[in-house]
């Protein structure tokens, strides 16, 4: 192998190969936690959801008893998926192929025409591959294995480095979830999330509102934690400047921007006023989906209204409206003054140089891309397992 | 084998209830460690005769707290009147090392939520599982769904409130009254009414649903209430091996009686590391047979309830009249309770381990 083409740690290829791609899915997202949703997406018995880990789709549903249960979304009888996307109120899981039907506890209750076509099949000795869930911070996770590591040994360590917010008690509000879909790798969307050197430059007029330079991050186990302070002006004018109502527990002790990436696909953001979780889903080597859910303070809407008109009406003044390649081009990513759209820019546009033939990276930043040389030796590390 | 231990601290957590302190003397330390929820048997003398009763520890063994009892009167209940109203500081009583299968097995890395219900005293090992959980399993969350007759006979409810106060993201406590005061000089009962019947259960696990969802259920209360609740948690589709239950005041009767015991079966017991070899009359239980044989064998409550007579069938046949102390685990090992055993087999063959 071309040893010169690094990323500087995983080879080039783990970033376009098919190969690779699949071996990923297998070894790290067939092998981990992994974020699933918010505990509010399943409200009563009998509501589920599906979500993909690696090859694997998972259902969650709630059991009378108030629990959640995972199973592995694929029929005992011929693999059939069961259950699609959402759902309210089953009594039972009932596969569409042949109708076998499970009850919410995942045990096989009833097979058509059963004492003709099936007369030596017992019931109670089958039941759906079993999958492990749990609620961590408000967030649902599942792990593709029935007898995974409690999620808090996980994550241990990593709770004191994030922000004091309880998202339970924020409200998610209709129409703000964000999705897209990158054309780049995953690892490339995860390494942008976690370049400390980048802050100050592709968003240098966007992420203005934090003081970089002072900036404090490290690794926990295999997640990274990342905590920034505001920067002066935006501090002694937040009032003004947030565009939503400050999160009650935001007090001054704590306040600043907690920005952890929790291995191996989900960001979270953590802010004076808001709470996002950014969810990193691998579709190909070259396309990832990114999905954004954020919770705010409950507001009314004249509340919403009055607050970012004077957020808007300050913002100029403060800091400044400049974007990073003038404004008159609105189809240029670069001037939309919006953080994300520089992000995927930069994504999308390393990716597409990835197979030529002259690519390689000639250093990384002693401290500011250490953090995505760490990244990729913890990616190394799960693929040589 | 009874130690004499003396008594440190006796005080009311209400009128009618006493809770004792155990001085356990240094040498013994080792031996009296004890999983939160299990019981303590002691013998008491009183007026001459000597009694043997088990009561739950209501102390935490994660938390450095001296052993401690509760024991809440009963009318005209002998032992229980005579521990309100003569024991005193100083004073030494027999009393057997922990014991019991009623326990919560606490780890530090584990992230559960434990479901505790009682009711009246069945807060006494309820209470030392739920400090247990607070304590020395920092991830895990309890819900305590406690019920009462009135507010002066709600034991310990300062220092649950306190726990509370010290844990309030971790602990959830709901009372219920079943004939709550309409006034006392400092309060109107505003909480929850009835008893915890299955429409209260169902209403309980819907309001407070588990946040960690590996789950526990801790039942202490009488045997009609275990009952009712264990099934409701059942009917909403919890395994039974997640649903633990410890009874108060057992009934002799209340089991299966028509079991064909066989008459005069050869029973081969081991017992303190010796054999013994006895015939076991109609009627009578392998219990009764080694105690009149002078076998010493552990045993309290007589009833079912405690478990301090278990031993293991090694070989033939034995039904038991009344079962509240094990579970379908220890049954399957085999296990069974010498007081309510009765053999079904010619020949039997128990060990007592």
């Amino acid at each position: 192998m071309d040893t010169k083409r690094k990323m500087p740690i995983l080879p080039v290829e783990a970033y376009i190969s098919e190969e690779w791609f699949d071996k990923e899915q297998e070894i790290i997202f067939g092998n981990s936690w992994q974020f699933a949703g918010l505990t509010e997406d399943i409200q009563d018995p009998g509501d589920y959801i599906t979500v993909q880990c690696g090859h694997q789709n998972i259902v969650i549903v709630k059991g009378r008893d108030q629990r959640l249960r995972a199973f592995h979304n694929l029929c005992r009888h011929r693999g059939t998926q069961l259950l699609r996307a959402v759902g309210k109120k089953q009594k039972a899981l009932t596969c569409p192929y042949h109708d076998w039907t499970y009850d919410l506890s995942g045990q096989l209750i009833s097979v058509p025409e059963k004492e003709e076509e099936f007369p030596d099949l017992e019931l109670d000795k089958i039941c759906l591959h079993k999958a492990s869930v749990d609620i961590w911070r408000g967030m649902l996770w599942v792990h593709p294995k029935p007898d995974a590591e409690p999620i808090t040994k996980w994550f241990e360590g990593c709770w004191e480095y994030l922000g004091p917010h309880d998202p339970t008690r924020l409200i998610e509000y209709p129409d703000t979830i964000y999705e897209k879909v990158i054309n780049a790798n995953w690892k490339i969307v995860a390494e942008n999330y976690i370049d400390v050197y980048h802050l100050s430059h592709l968003h240098s007029n966007t992420l203005n509102m934090y003081d970089h330079a002072n900036a404090k991050y490290g690794f926990v186990g295999d997640h990274y934690m990342f905590w920034e302070p505001l920067a002066k002006v935006y501090h002694d004018n937040l009032d003004k400047l947030s565009p939503t109502k400050r999160i009650k527990e935001m007090t001054d002790e704590y306040i600043g921007a907690y920005v952890p990436w929790l291995f191996p696909n989900t960001g979270l953001s953590e802010t004076d006023s808001s709470w996002s979780v950014f969810h990193t889903i691998p579709l190909a080597p070259d396309r990832t989906k990114v999905v954004v859910r954020s919770k705010i303070e409950e507001m009314t809407d004249w509340e919403f209204y009055k607050k970012s008109a004077k957020s808007n009406m300050s913002w100029h003044g403060l800091m400044g409206g400049e974007t990073k390649y003038g404004n008159d081009d609105p189809n240029d990513p670069m001037a939309t003054g919006d953080f994300m759209a520089e992000d995927v820019y930069a994504c999308e546009q390393q990716q597409k140089s990835l197979k030529n033939p002259l690519f390689s990276v000639a250093a990384t930043a002693l401290k500011g891309e250490s953090t995505v040389r760490t990244f990729q030796g913890i990616v190394e590390k799960w693929m040589s397992k | 084998m009874f130690h004499k231990i003396k008594i440190s601290n006796i005080n009311h957590p209400i009128k009618d209830a006493a809770t004792i302190r155990f001085d356990i003397p240094n040498h013994l330390y080792e031996q009296f460690n004890y999983h939160p929820g299990q019981h303590l048997i002691i013998k008491f003398n009183v007026e001459g005769k000597e009694a043997r009763r088990s009561y739950s520890l209501n102390s935490c063994p994660h938390n450095n707290e001296a052993l401690e009892v509760t024991i809440k009167r009963v009318k005209g209940g002998l032992v229980s009147n005579f521990a309100n109203d003569k024991l005193k500081v100083g004073d030494e009583l027999e009393i057997m090392i922990p014991q019991g299968r009623f326990y919560a097995d606490i780890n530090k890395d584990a992230y559960k939520t434990y479901f505790l219900f009682a009711a009246g005293s069945g807060i006494t090992p309820i209470i030392s599982i739920l400090k247990s959980v607070l304590y020395a399993s920092p991830n895990s969350v309890v819900n305590l769904f406690y019920g009462n007759a009135h507010q002066d006979s709600i034991i310990f409810r300062d220092k649950l409130e306190n726990l509370k106060k010290e844990f309030p993201q971790r602990l959830e406590i709901v009372h219920t009254l079943s004939e709550p005061k309409v006034w006392t000089s400092w309060e109107q009962w505003k909480g929850k009414k009835g008893r915890i019947d299955t429409e209260n259960v169902e209403w309980f696990i819907n309001n407070y649903p588990p946040i960690a969802q590996s789950t526990e259920y801790y039942i202490c209360g009488p045997g009609a209430m275990n009952t009712s609740i264990r099934k409701t948690l059942m009917d909403l589709g919890i395994p039974k091996e997640l649903i633990h239950i410890e009874q108060f005041g057992g009934k002799k009767d209340d089991g299966n009686n028509d079991i064909k015991a066989i008459d005069n079966a050869q029973l081969k017991a081991t017992l303190n590391g010796k054999q013994f070899d006895l015939i076991i009359p109609n009627g009578k239980t392998i219990l009764q047979v080694l105690k009149e044989a002078d076998s010493n064998p552990p045993f309290s409550c007589e009833s079912g309830v405690c478990g301090t007579c278990a031993c293991k069938l090694k070989s033939g046949k034995a039904e038991m009249k009344s079962n509240m102390a094990l579970e379908d685990k220890d049954l399957n090992k085999g296990i069974i309770l010498a007081c309510q055993a009765l053999p079904t087999s010619e020949n039997i063959e128990i060990v007592f381990e």
